[in-house]
């Protein structure tokens, strides 16, 4: 089903819920997937997508169309995963970029959380040894292969601070698992 | 593993998956799951309650459950049950298990009754000077008074 043709279902009370269902069904697994690269672990992930998609059906309505669905419901995962990240580094009391360390701690205490071959697993590692939102650009570029003007209405940032972060983000990625290679 | 040439990640390939995948039939029940939390189960007429603070609500249920017990009390001690049921029986079946039975009333009790109730009159079938005869008649040291 069309963006459009969801949106229109939802407009009518008679057929809401049919259309609801079918605009979760539709997404469920981009927005998942946004939300674990973000948090990592599955069961925060799960969390994450059931409350972004509860955001979704209470805001629907006022849902202006001036943004496309798909981003409109990427930025409202986006802030879920952010402001998530952010409680967690306000309850442990963790400096700002650290919540990559506690992920990266969480990966290294369950293997099984990661999979891949041993480049791939460094690459991973890199990924989350970056700062929160350098990570979410780097994923929406590198994974969901967005333009950078979708970023834009995503992240609420500018196409040129985007183009910026997402070279550095790459350039450290690159040089991490570079060395991490040469150590082992 | 050792690397000669520096890691460059556009040579890497892409996975889009990078970590271990949800349990089985995940996204099978996601949308039934979302699906319930956007639509409560509880009764919307009811919805206002769950709105309310915790110590509202909790005086508000013991103010209907003393209100409740207040009621039942009232109701329980209320003469009008009784009264109406006893209305209910012929006055004739009164009389005759009044004089029938143990309960201690005798013929001079009902002679003083006809003086100011006449119903009971018209059940002895006898004139007041006969009534009077029976009452003198009685002894002096009537244990039932």
């Amino acid at each position: 089903m069309e963006d459009q043709e969801i949106l229109a279902k939802f407009a009518d009370p008679a057929s809401r819920n049919l259309a609801f269902n079918q605009l979760v069904r539709k997404y469920q697994q981009r927005v998942y997937w946004h939300v674990r690269k973000m948090v990592v672990d599955h069961q925060d992930a799960d969390d994450l997508t059931q409350d972004t998609f509860v955001k979704v059906w209470k805001n629907l309505e006022n849902f202006r169309q001036d943004a496309s669905l798909f981003t409109w419901i990427y930025r409202i995962a986006t802030n879920e995963c952010l402001n998530f990240l952010s409680a967690k580094r306000r309850k442990f009391f963790l400096p700002l970029n650290d919540v990559g360390a506690e992920l990266l701690a969480k990966v290294e205490a369950d293997p099984g959380l990661l999979s891949g071959d041993e480049v791939e697993q460094k690459l991973q590692k890199a990924i989350l040894r970056l700062p929160d939102k350098q990570r979410l650009v780097f994923n929406l570029k590198y994974y969901e292969d967005m333009t950078y003007e979708q970023m834009a209405d995503v992240t609420g940032t500018s196409v040129g601070a985007l183009k910026a972060s997402y070279h550095h983000a790459v350039k450290k990625i690159e040089q991490y698992v570079t060395t991490q290679s040469i150590n082992d | 593993m050792h690397m000669n040439t520096p890691f460059r990640l556009d040579d890497h390939p892409r996975r889009p998956y990078p970590l271990a995948p949800p349990p089985a039939g995940y996204f099978e029940q996601l949308p039934r799951r979302v699906m319930d939390r956007v639509q409560p189960t509880e009764a919307p007429a009811l919805g206002w309650l769950s709105r309310l603070p915790l110590p509202l609500r909790t005086a508000l249920a013991s103010t209907l459950l003393l209100g409740g017990f207040a009621a039942s009390l009232v109701l329980s001690v209320t003469p009008t049950s009784a009264s109406a049921t006893l209305a209910a029986v012929p006055q004739e079946e009164l009389v005759q298990y009044l004089l029938a039975n143990d309960s201690r009333v005798t013929l001079a009790d009902l002679a003083d009754l006809s003086a100011t109730a006449p119903t009971t009159a018209s059940y002895l079938h006898a004139s007041p000077e006969e009534l009077q005869s029976a009452l003198d008649a009685q002894p002096t040291d009537d244990s039932y008074l």
